[in-house]
């Protein structure tokens, strides 16, 4: 009896008797000494692939920081259409498509391609929807968008953009962060890193989703990747309380609450003082955010402060999450200094399963839901003085086929079409943006491009070009070599900058 | 004088014979000085050796001077008053010796000025010799354009570097004058130019790199892979007929890539690129060559180097809880943003001024500023952009505004501007933008502005998206 106690007294002794111990406290903890010096280049936000860590002296990891040139914007509203929208009944207009409407597919189209869900040989599909030409630009937008149709001046259109990813996870991560790959970190949060944020009581990157559903690349689409998670994308919920868990529990009062956060940091920042990572700072920074939040947040997304006018103008639904709650959120943010504020709307996915995959009926329903309020979201910018500043995206992930959606070779119950990763529409406004004009054209059944083609990597250098960073320079020192957004890729996209 | 002579051989020592007596022969006049000083006499010694050693390598650097200008490719005049200067050295160097050496004979008072004027032309032509032997091997004007621009100014050189051209529309440039002659200026001009004409070439104009050099036309229209002038730069660094020569700096692969193109579409001198056939691959060579103008035409940005902001300044303002920012790495411009001080009043617009060099975007919105903060406000010069909405300001504060002249971006939303103070505002050349949604102006106010300002863009907001059918529609 008395021998169990003594072994698990030497045990408890022995665990005691960590490596940590050994390197820290045995000859004088040389052996940390020589650990540190060996494997302290191989920390993460160290190296000069780092340029834009904050110094190893506890500085604000949200600091503004000056862009490498001077910026045409200061902030990115992105709204992405998650499930991919059909841009042959949006945007283009391909009148050789209605005439092969019904025949089977030729076979060179599909040799050496492979489809997520076609097999065997489709029906071409023509557009569902009516195209005219609107505004001085003379750009084609249909009718399932009337109201984009009448601010189609503002916007410049990229109709030739391409990817290489067929699968919604894969193509949502490649457009946001870069990779098709889970573990990169998100554009906002390349932004936030690179540009610090212009208001220290508001996250600088914020995402709110509309929809229904998360999209498929989940959480990981604005997750901070390898980057410290003080630059995470902060998911605010346009339903309910703005962020989860962030207001205080019953009984503690915000003083209480403000000590008690104030001594957490003490102990870090003595942690971070005798370990120096990063992270730490990372957490420091993140109980002092979530603390300005508890008030900043609240009021910046109370929608329910701005005139009736406002709320006519973008449709919104005060109480439920829509869009246009979203649009109006978005632009509260921006007008507040936020850096990258993005808008995910779920159900864009038309491969014509259900009615509400449907592109003559669901995508008519999905396009009622975002028209107005995007147009509402370009007009309220421009009339505050903001659409200079601030630069606006729209696009989905990948595009949709010419070709009628047969999954499993069978006829679909209403009509629809199937990924197509050859070319998609992606359009832009605001700063730094050419007003009213297209870049990248496709052929005449918008199958491939065949003027102008670019990539997601040089989307993503012309978003960062337009808030003054140099995509090529702006990287992190990640597992022993410099990363950046654009990987390895991505030019500029003149022709569309002013 | 063909490769591989002995000649040629003796002549490529010149360059580094000629440093010795450049060195020993200054050194020499240096111990001339120094032996006067009672401290020093001792080195009397040492002047006749040095002076020994620096006149027999003046003469071996005159006799391999010589065998080297044999080869050619040197601009004849600079190279005449070179050889002349270095011939004068060496001649000199030997009087200069003789008479140290018989100095002691000849120790008559009057002498003592003699021996010093001969010492002072010793170094003058030294200097003056390989001053213009550089300038053959440099090219001239190679130290003042490294000198900073104050040196520059001072000694009254050409200020700044070479001209670079600004192309502000790539595909309107012409493509020989200004996508290729700017990289042959950089690469060639030093030794196939003006001052040298290395292999009997010249590049610096159109008639000149047809006739091509000594071994005949460096360019064949079309193709590039005939064409010395491209073969040339594709040969492997090491290779000694690579062009430019080993330990120059060397054309980037995009530069290459130019060429190429350019002779493959003809090697035309007077088409502009748009008339050009452009490849994928080259278009965006071509674009770049354009965005460097892009990125530094920002509207709001002036053009000028402000100099550093003092930190105090900063420091002052962040402690307020102002963001002050460079508006970017490349120059010392700043912005101020006072989204985390709503506090911000009348009494604080002092801060700012300290900064009024380098300020230039200025975020005053939903601050506590009146129509009084507002002369601080006109106080900074620099300005392009102002931000005032959501404030008290009014009519009366826009008075204040018309000193500033560079301003091009004023945000009055929801303000208490009325169409008073929009008259102020006619004075203000350069605004571009002017957002007044959200205040009293009236479209009267906004035309009259509008007329005496054309190139302002006036924004009264307040706009509608009508309601149409198709709003309420559920498709099923």
């Amino acid at each position: 009896m008395i021998e169990k106690i003594i072994k698990e007294a030497n045990e408890q002794y022995l665990r005691y008797s960590t490596r940590r111990h050994f390197l820290q406290e045995c000859i004088t903890g040389l052996g940390a000494m020589a650990m540190g010096s060996l494997v302290g280049s191989c920390g993460t936000g160290t190296g000069t692939g780092s340029a834009r860590m904050p110094a190893m002296n506890g500085l604000d990891p949200l600091l503004p920081k000056p862009p490498h040139f001077p910026a045409r914007a200061k902030s990115v509203i992105y709204l992405h259409m998650a499930g991919a929208p059909s841009q042959l009944e949006l945007f283009e207009y391909k009148p050789e498509l209605a005439k092969l409407h019904n025949q089977l597919c030729p076979p060179s189209l599909l040799e050496g391609k492979r489809f997520a869900f076609i097999r065997g040989v489709p029906k071409m599909l023509g557009s569902q929807a009516t195209f005219t030409q609107h505004g001085q630009s003379g750009a084609w937008v249909s009718n399932y968008l009337p109201h984009l149709a009448s601010v189609v001046d503002e916007v410049s259109f990229l109709k030739a953009v391409q990817t290489d990813q067929f699968n919604h996870g894969p193509a949502q991560l490649f457009v946001h962060t870069g990779s098709p790959r889970l573990g990169r970190p998100g554009m906002g949060s390349w932004v936030t890193y690179g540009l610090g944020s212009e208001n220290s009581d508001l996250p600088g990157f914020v995402v709110l989703t509309s929809g229904g559903k998360t999209p498929d690349g989940g959480k990981s689409l604005w997750g901070s990747g390898f980057l410290p998670s003080v630059y995470q994308g902060v998911q605010c919920r346009s339903k309910g309380d703005p962020v989860l868990f962030v207001s205080d529990p019953e009984g503690m009062s915000r003083q209480l609450r403000k000590q008690s956060i104030d001594a957490i940091n003490e102990v870090n920042r003595r942690e971070y003082e005798a370990f120096g990572d990063p992270e730490t700072l990372s957490r420091i920074a993140q109980y002092e955010m979530a603390y300005k939040m508890q008030i900043s947040v609240p009021e910046v997304m109370d929608i329910s402060s701005e005139p009736e006018y406002i709320h006519q103008l973008y449709g919104t639904q005060p109480g439920k999450e829509s869009f246009a709650n979203n649009c109006l959120l978005a632009r509260k943010l921006v007008e507040k200094g936020v850096r990258f504020v993005q808008l995910y709307d779920w159900g864009w996915d038309s491969h014509g399963a259900f009615p509400n995959e449907a592109i003559n009926l669901g995508l008519r329903n999905k396009c009622r839901e975002i028209d107005r309020a995007q147009t509402a979201l370009l007009i309220d910018l421009k009339q505050r003085g903001l659409l200079d500043e601030v630069l606006v995206v729209w696009g989905g992930e990948f595009g949709r086929t010419p070709m009628q959606e047969n999954r499993e070779g069978k006829e679909m119950p209403f009509l629809g079409r199937d990924h197509h990763v050859d070319a998609f529409t992606i359009w832009l406004a605001g700063g730094g943006i050419k007003k009213g004009t297209t870049w990248g054209e496709t052929d005449e059944i918008g199958f491939s491009p065949v003027k102008g083609k670019v990539g997601v990597h040089d989307v993503q250098a012309t978003i960062l070009h337009a808030l003054g960073l140099n995509h090529e320079q702006l990287t992190y020192q990640f597992q022993g070599r410099p990363f950046r957004l654009t990987d390895v890729a991505g030019e500029v996209i003149q022709p569309i900058l002013a | 004088m063909e490769e591989g002579s002995i000649g040629l051989f003796i002549g490529r020592w010149h360059p580094l014979l000629v440093h010795l007596p450049i060195g020993m022969l200054l050194m020499a006049a240096v111990l001339e000085l120094l032996r006067r000083h009672p401290r020093y006499a001792k080195v009397q010694v040492a002047i006749g050796p040095v002076l020994f050693a620096g006149m027999l390598s003046a003469i071996a650097a005159c006799i391999a001077g010589y065998c080297l200008s044999l080869s050619g490719g040197y601009e004849e005049a600079a190279l005449r008053r070179h050889q002349w200067l270095g011939i004068a050295v060496a001649v000199l160097s030997v009087i200069v010796y003789l008479y140290h050496q018989r100095s002691a004979a000849w120790q008559i008072h009057r002498k003592r000025y003699i021996a010093a004027a001969l010492w002072m032309l010793l170094v003058i032509l030294v200097a003056a010799a390989g001053h213009y032997g550089g300038s053959l091997t440099h090219g001239n004007g190679y130290l003042m354009q490294a000198a900073p621009p104050f040196l520059q100014r001072w000694l009254g050189g050409k200020g700044g570097g070479a001209g670079t051209v600004v192309i502000r529309d790539v595909q309107e440039a012409r493509a020989y004058r200004d996508v290729i002659r700017p990289v042959l200026a950089t690469h060639c001009y030093s030794c196939h130019g003006n001052d040298k004409q290395k292999g009997a070439l010249r590049l610096d104009s159109m008639a000149f790199i047809r006739k091509g050099g000594e071994n005949g036309p460096v360019l064949k229209a079309g193709g590039p892979e005939e064409s010395e002038l491209f073969k040339r730069i594709t040969l492997p660094e090491d290779d000694e007929h690579h062009m430019p020569p080993k330990g120059r700096p060397q054309l980037s692969p995009h530069e290459a890539l130019l060429l190429q193109w350019w002779i493959a579409q003809g090697a035309p001198f007077d088409k502009k690129v748009k008339q050009l056939q452009q490849p994928p691959a080259v278009k965006p060579l071509l674009a770049a060559l354009q965005a460097e103008d892009a990125i530094k035409m920002h509207p709001f940005v002036p053009g000028k180097a402000p100099g550093k902001a003092g930190s105090a300044a900063i420091h002052a303002l962040v402690q307020r809880g102002l963001k002050v920012m460079p508006v970017s790495e490349e120059n010392d411009y700043l912005q101020v943003n006072a989204f985390n001080d709503t506090a911000f009043d009348n009494t604080h617009t002092a801060l700012l001024l300290p900064l009024k060099k380098q300020l230039i975007w200025l975020q005053l919105g939903h601050t506590r500023i009146t129509d009084a903060g507002l002369r601080n406000i006109a106080a900074l010069p620099a300005l392009t952009r102002l931000h005032l909405d959501h404030t008290a300001v009014s009519d009366n504060g826009l008075d204040a505004l018309r000193t500033l002249e560079g301003l091009a971006y004023l945000n009055l939303t929801a303000t208490k501007v009325t169409d008073q103070g929009l008259d102020k505002l006619a004075g203000l050349k350069s605004l571009k933008q002017l957002y007044l949604y959200q205040t009293a102006v009236t479209a009267g106010g906004v035309q009259r502005l509008q007329r005496r300002l054309p190139q302002l863009r006036i924004d009264t907001g307040g706009y509608q998206i009508p309601f149409i059918a198709a709003d309420t529609i559920v498709y099923r």
